[in-house]
């Protein structure tokens, strides 16, 4: 359903983030983009979304397609059309508004009253502490209540393609659970396709069908959720398991670097 | 205390007209984040289109239907808003503040040299648009004109607040107001809201100029009108419709009762610089004015 072959993007003129990036998301697939801090994760999330302008980036190589069409460096208005919307970083509700018109930001492209009003209500079914708080000022909720905010905003769009960056950022445990919960039931109820960017590499993992690693603006290593969980870097150093804890001692970082290499 | 209440009710009816000009510049700020300083220029250049589809049309021997003729010079507003937003005010988007700050100067100049090219600098008499004359209620006098530019400015916040946050167009020029960036995120189109906020705005400043000047006289300094408006809406709050009349009712009437009282004592001074002692107390105590956005510093 969308792909990216070869994408260099660079800021500024002047700074390659991304370099030769690749990756592909199936239809009706939750896929899971893992890295670093500054891996180039949000800026593979931009470039998707036509979003990097007003960071004065650009893509400067490569396609990127949707369904078969170039958006390489479509309109972000016409790439919500043809049916992807993404929630940015860092929970960007529309603070002044209430909860309710932050939701029907989300359909400003739809006329279809009926389905709009019965797209709420499905919102609702996913997030039933919602309706308590349509009148409700966006900016003052707490970073749970943003974020249920923010995907059901997403989902008024009626996206065939949801892209997520780091929703459980800033969240307790237990509300990341429910969260990743969540969004696989929507996944599967509303045959959604889903790119996920985390930190928490664990709980992502186990929810996807397919992931990417991501270091220095590279795809270093991807794979099915079986290959992921069973490969060991994997497990090293993102999942913090095993032989991570003998991380420090020299022959460890040595083998990781000679590995790393080959992985690169 | 007739005399104290009559002095309120025009206070507060004029006042409610420099809430229609603070109006047109919230509309453009929300969007475009740009305080219009030419503002006063656009309600002139909208009063001499109103001019010319009407008495100038007449003059030259080609009577138009006042409906027409109202219907013709918003439909050249719509052209000049748009005109301004994309030659000037486009292709600063993501310009420093001090740039668009110099450029809304530049623009102030240059309406203005325009207007006196296109239109001369003699001063015209304007057609009777709105009913002349007055309401008398019990020992009160109400102008005709200013009620209904009242009555209008009303109607129009409320119509205002209802298009931004229930129809679409409203809620996509919503969603620009608070951040681009989310906005785009949304599939907005940012240019196209701005685009829109302008020529709102431009309509706003006519509608104002059809109230200031029905049946009375156009000339350059009818200008000013937009320096006596920037207070108030910077008092209102500069992203908040509803907060623009409100404001006008407060500076109109201080103003009012400054003229009455205060005036005979400083040789007529403080009338005028009321609005303005009020801006700065405004920015000095409550820069996002009554009902204006404060940054939600809570993330
Ligand atoms: N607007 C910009 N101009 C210049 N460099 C930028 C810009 N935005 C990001 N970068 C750089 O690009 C690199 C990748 O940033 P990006 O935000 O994509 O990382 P990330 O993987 O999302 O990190 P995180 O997990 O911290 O969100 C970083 O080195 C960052 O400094
Ligand atoms: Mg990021």
């Amino acid at each position: 359903m969308l792909t990216l072959a070869n994408i260099d993007v660079v800021y500024g003129g002047v700074i390659q983030v991304l370099r030769s990036a690749n990756l592909e998301v199936r239809e009706g697939q939750m896929v899971v983009l893992l890295g670093a801090n500054g891996a180039g994760k949000t800026t593979t999330l931009k470039a998707i979304s036509g979003l990097l302008h007003s960071d004065h980036g650009a893509v400067t190589a490569g396609r990127i397609t949707l369904a078969g069409q170039d958006i390489t460096h479509a309109d972000p208005a016409d790439i919500v059309k043809a049916g992807m919307v993404q929630v940015l970083e860092g929970r960007r509700v529309l603070e002044h508004l209430t909860v309710h018109q932050n939701l029907m930001v989300g359909a400003h492209l739809r006329s279809d009253r009926a389905a709009v009003k019965a797209d709420l209500e499905k919102v609702y079914n996913y997030f039933p502490a919602l309706p308590k708080l349509l009148d409700r000022t966006a900016g003052y909720l707490s970073g749970g209540e943003m974020q249920m905010v923010l995907i059901g905003r997403a989902l008024m769009a009626r996206p065939r393609l949801l892209i997520l960056d780091e929703p459980s950022m800033g969240l307790a445990p237990i509300l990341t659970q429910q969260l990743f919960q969540t969004i696989s039931r929507i996944k599967r109820e509303e045959g959604l396709t889903v790119l996920l960017v985390e930190q928490n590499a664990r709980s992502a993992i186990a929810q996807c069908d397919y992931g990417y690693i991501m270091e220095g603006g590279r795809i270093v290593l991807h794979g099915s959720r079986e290959s992921l969980e069973g490969n060991q870097d994997v497990q090293e150093f993102y999942l913090g398991m095993g032989a991570a804890n003998d991380r420090t001692s020299y022959r460890e970082v040595k083998h990781y670097r000679r590995r790393k290499r080959w992985l690169g | 205390m007739i005399n104290l209440i009559q002095i309120l009710i025009e206070g507060a009816l004029v006042g409610l007209v420099y809430g229609l000009v603070a109006i047109s510049f919230v509309v453009i700020y929300r969007a475009s984040k740009i305080i219009n300083l030419a503002q006063g220029e656009v309600v002139v250049v909208g009063a001499f289109l109103l001019w010319t589809f009407t008495a100038g049309a007449a003059a030259a021997g080609y009577p138009i239907p006042l409906a027409l003729g109202l219907l013709l010079t918003f439909a050249g507003c719509v052209a000049f808003g748009w005109t301004v937003e994309r030659t000037i005010f486009r292709p600063l988007i993501g310009q420093s503040a001090f740039t668009i700050f110099m450029a809304g100067v530049a623009l102030l100049i240059l309406l203005r040299g325009l207007t006196q090219l296109i239109w001369g600098a003699q001063s015209r008499s304007m057609p009777v648009i709105l009913p002349e004359g007055a309401l008398q209620l019990g020992p009160f006098l109400l102008n005709t004109r200013l009620l209904i530019g009242a009555v209008f400015t009303v109607v129009l916040t409320i119509a205002l607040h209802a298009f931004f946050t229930r129809s679409r167009l409203g809620l996509r020029l919503a969603a620009v107001a608070e951040d681009h960036t989310t906005a785009h995120s949304l599939g907005v189109s940012v240019r196209q809201a701005i685009a829109v906020a302008w020529i709102l705005g431009t309509m706003v400043a006519t509608a104002a100029a059809v109230v200031l000047l029905s049946g009375s006289i156009l000339s350059l300094e009818v200008a000013v009108i937009g320096f006596k408006a920037l207070p108030v809406a910077l008092l209102g709050g500069l992203e908040s419709i509803r907060g623009a009349p409100l404001a006008g009712l407060i500076i109109g009437i201080f103003e009012a009762l400054a003229s009455a009282y205060l005036d005979p004592l400083t040789n007529g001074a403080a009338s005028g610089l009321l609005p303005y002692a009020a801006m700065i107390a405004v920015l000095l105590i409550r820069p996002y004015g009554l009902f204006g956005w404060r940054r939600i510093e809570r993330l």
